[in-house]
């Protein structure tokens, strides 16, 4: 269990965010935001429980709903486009989100877990879905008719006519220089670091994977140099 | 004095005809706009800033110029946009690329069918990354100076593109095909207009990657969607495209929370649409291809997709999306489809009905799902496989074909044919595929 103090510093941090200004404008408690809200009818969830907290300084109530609750959140935003006060509940929980991560709260870590491999395309490629992901082994619950056409993936993918899309470890394919940009982005501003407090295995792959990406990159602006 | 109003004893009925008391509160309707007593007058239009901005120098503003031939609509509160019908650069969706590829491809081809030139009226390459917002709303992993820096990375790129085919700067113009991509964009170019220490930091990542233009940022004059493409027109694609006639069916359609409800005054709306109730993207297409549209109570719900849930938590999205969509777009709509405009939507409904099995044993709801221009592709006859790409779809999109007067056997045959003839390396493009390859 966090002291005060440690609790105090979590919500100090939710209310620095630039955006904290932004998203809770005050609350009358209406309601409208939680009668709208998808994730209220399945989960212990309230959007407009996190504003009244966040409103009335509730500091300890704060951290207990980042343990749980804000991960019920479906961000679809339905709850800041109703809300007379223009207040965003959603965005509010996902600055909420940011912080769990930055101060390596367990439950953000166990929350996240079954997050890793989409995280690993996304950091890597730029991308995060690829049509090897969606292969009816991972889905099973998606039903037999999941492809109408037999084949296998490659030859497939080839039968799209758009030369982007004829890939199947990417959504496209993604030039080598726009990854290393991509890559640079993450370290400034701080994706990485974030990454790593949030499971350090993952990291170390990910970094490895970077390195290794860089390399190819600077091979092939040397064979462009010498072929000019 | 009894009233002759209000609540309580005093209340008496006005045993009005039907005719008089729509008379009676006629001049009340005509002055009470909901949307203007709402939040519009409250509201900043974030553009204005903009353009200030770039006076002092601060950015660069993306122009939609007449050589984009826009065309310009109304959103939610009356503001004008304008939508660029021409020299686009497709910004592509990672779920619907890696997931429906109908979905561009149909949208591709329907350019081609107007007489738009790949490498003039459009542009597809590779030099793009995805917005990375699926990530950071499912995960809470990266923060709003990493999606600006993507924001502004992807649109320079866009910005720069026509170079390499001798075009001026600024030649293409970023549709963006995804729907949360544009909710996040327009969120995002909101925070970079209003904080000036944002900007200052994306400003050292983007010189870093020299993506500045002049020392400045590149922002675009409008962030557009590409349902927004379609709704501008849908006119010129009904009345030039249109072989099969669709009069007979009826269409139900998911508005996309990322379109409508993030940055919602930006949404357009149009009083031929739906009264102007509701966001009109998809629903004009539909309407314009004379399909019946049919409107159900939970038509303001989201589809359960969220983002994590998807993916890491699907009895939620799976439920949610049986509840309050498929469930709903049979008993009380009675439709033959569901339009979607954006990837996760598509994606949620399309593949979440055959588990329902689990809840409801006796009857399985079913409603085949797809994008509107994919439906718009199939009524101007589009290919099933080949352009509209039915084959990745879980729902029964075949019904809709069949209903359609075609032949989804015979189709389905023809593709298997030509998927002999890709082993083959026969492939049939819609544009030159060097065209693609940008860097």
């Amino acid at each position: 269990m966090a002291t005060y103090a440690e609790m105090r510093e979590i919500f100090d941090d939710i209310t620095k965010d630039f955006r904290y200004e932004h998203e809770l404008n005050g609350c009358l408690n209406c309601g409208i935001c939680t009668a709208t809200c998808p994730s209220a009818h399945f989960y212990d969830y309230s959007p407009r429980e996190i504003v009244q907290l966040l409103w009335t300084e509730n500091v300890e109530q704060v951290y207990d709903a980042m343990q749980e609750k804000i991960w019920a959140c479906a961000q679809c935003m339905t709850c800041a486009a109703r809300c007379p006060f223009k207040n965003s509940p959603g965005g509010l929980v996902a600055i909420m989100r940011e912080v769990a991560i930055g101060h390596g709260l367990q439950s953000a870590k166990d929350v996240l877990r079954p997050f890793g491999r989409v995280m690993l395309k996304l950091i890597t490629t730029g991308n995060q879905l690829s049509p090897d992901m969606i292969q009816p082994d991972h889905f099973p619950d998606w039903g037999p008719n999941i492809q109408k056409v037999e084949g296998d993936l490659k030859t497939l993918r080839k039968a799209i006519p758009m030369k982007t899309l004829q890939t199947t470890d990417t959504a496209w394919e993604v030039a080598l220089k726009t990854s290393v940009e991509m890559y640079t982005i993450w370290e400034m501003t701080g994706v990485l670091k974030q990454l790593e407090t949030m499971d350090e295995n993952l990291f170390d792959v990910i970094e490895d994977f970077i390195d290794e990406k860089r390399e190819e990159y600077e091979e092939m602006l040397e064979e462009q140099e010498e072929a000019e | 004095m009894n009233g002759i109003a209000g609540h309580g004893e005093f209340f008496q009925p006005t045993n009005l005809s039907a005719a008089d008391a729509e008379k009676a509160t006629e001049w009340v309707k005509k002055r009470v706009d909901r949307r203007e007593l709402d939040l519009g007058e409250r509201m900043d239009d974030v553009r204005e800033h903009m353009w200030e901005l770039e006076k002092e120098g601060e950015i660069l503003v993306h122009r939609i110029t007449d050589a984009h031939k826009p065309a310009m609509v109304k959103t939610l509160f009356g503001w004008d946009k304008k939508i660029p019908t021409l020299q686009l650069w497709h910004h592509k969706s990672c779920g619907q690329c890696g997931n429906i590829p109908g979905y561009p491809t149909s949208l591709l081809w329907t350019m081609n069918q107007l007489g738009m030139q790949p490498g003039r009226d459009y542009l597809d390459e590779t030099d793009q990354t995805s917005c990375t917002a699926w990530n950071y709303h499912g995960s809470g992993i990266g923060n709003v100076e990493s999606l600006a820096a993507v924001f502004l990375r992807n649109f320079h790129q866009a910005y720069v593109s026509g170079k390499r085919m001798g075009h001026q700067p600024g030649h293409f113009y970023p549709l963006v095909h995804c729907g949360t991509s544009f909710g996040n964009y327009k969120e995002v170019r909101k925070y970079l207009i209003e904080n000036a220490t944002l900007r200052e930091r994306v400003k050292k990542i983007l010189g870093k990657l020299g993506r500045l233009v002049d020392g400045r940022i590149v922002i675009p004059e409008e962030i557009v969607h590409y349902s927004e493409w379609v709704h501008v027109m849908r006119k010129r694609i009904a009345s030039e495209l249109q072989k099969i006639d669709v009069s007979h069916l009826r269409a139900t359609v998911h508005m996309a929370c990322h379109y409508s409800k993030m940055v919602h005054e930006d949404a357009i709306y149009d009083p031929e649409v739906l009264g102007g109730n509701r966001a009109a993207v998809g629903t004009s297409m539909a309407a314009a291809l004379g399909a019946q549209v049919i409107d159900y109570s939970t038509w303001y719900d989201c589809c359960g997709f969220g983002f994590r849930h998807i993916i890491s938590e699907r009895e939620f999205t799976r439920s949610f999306t049986i509840e309050r969509k498929i469930k709903v777009a049979n008993e009380e709509a009675h439709a033959d489809l569901m339009l979607g405009i954006d990837t996760g939507c598509v994606t949620t409904m399309d593949k979440n009905q055959w588990i329902g099995r689990a809840h409801e044993k006796e009857k399985q709801y079913t409603m085949p799902i797809m994008a509107d221009i994919q439906f718009a592709a199939l009524a101007c006859g589009a290919d099933p496989f080949k352009i509209v790409q039915l084959q990745w779809h879980a729902s029964p999109c075949e019904e809709v074909v069949e209903k359609m007067g075609l032949s989804w056997g015979e189709s389905k045959k023809r593709f298997e044919a030509y998927l002999e003839e890709v082993k083959a390396g026969k492939i049939e493009y819609l544009y030159n595929p060097e065209l693609a390859l940008s860097a």
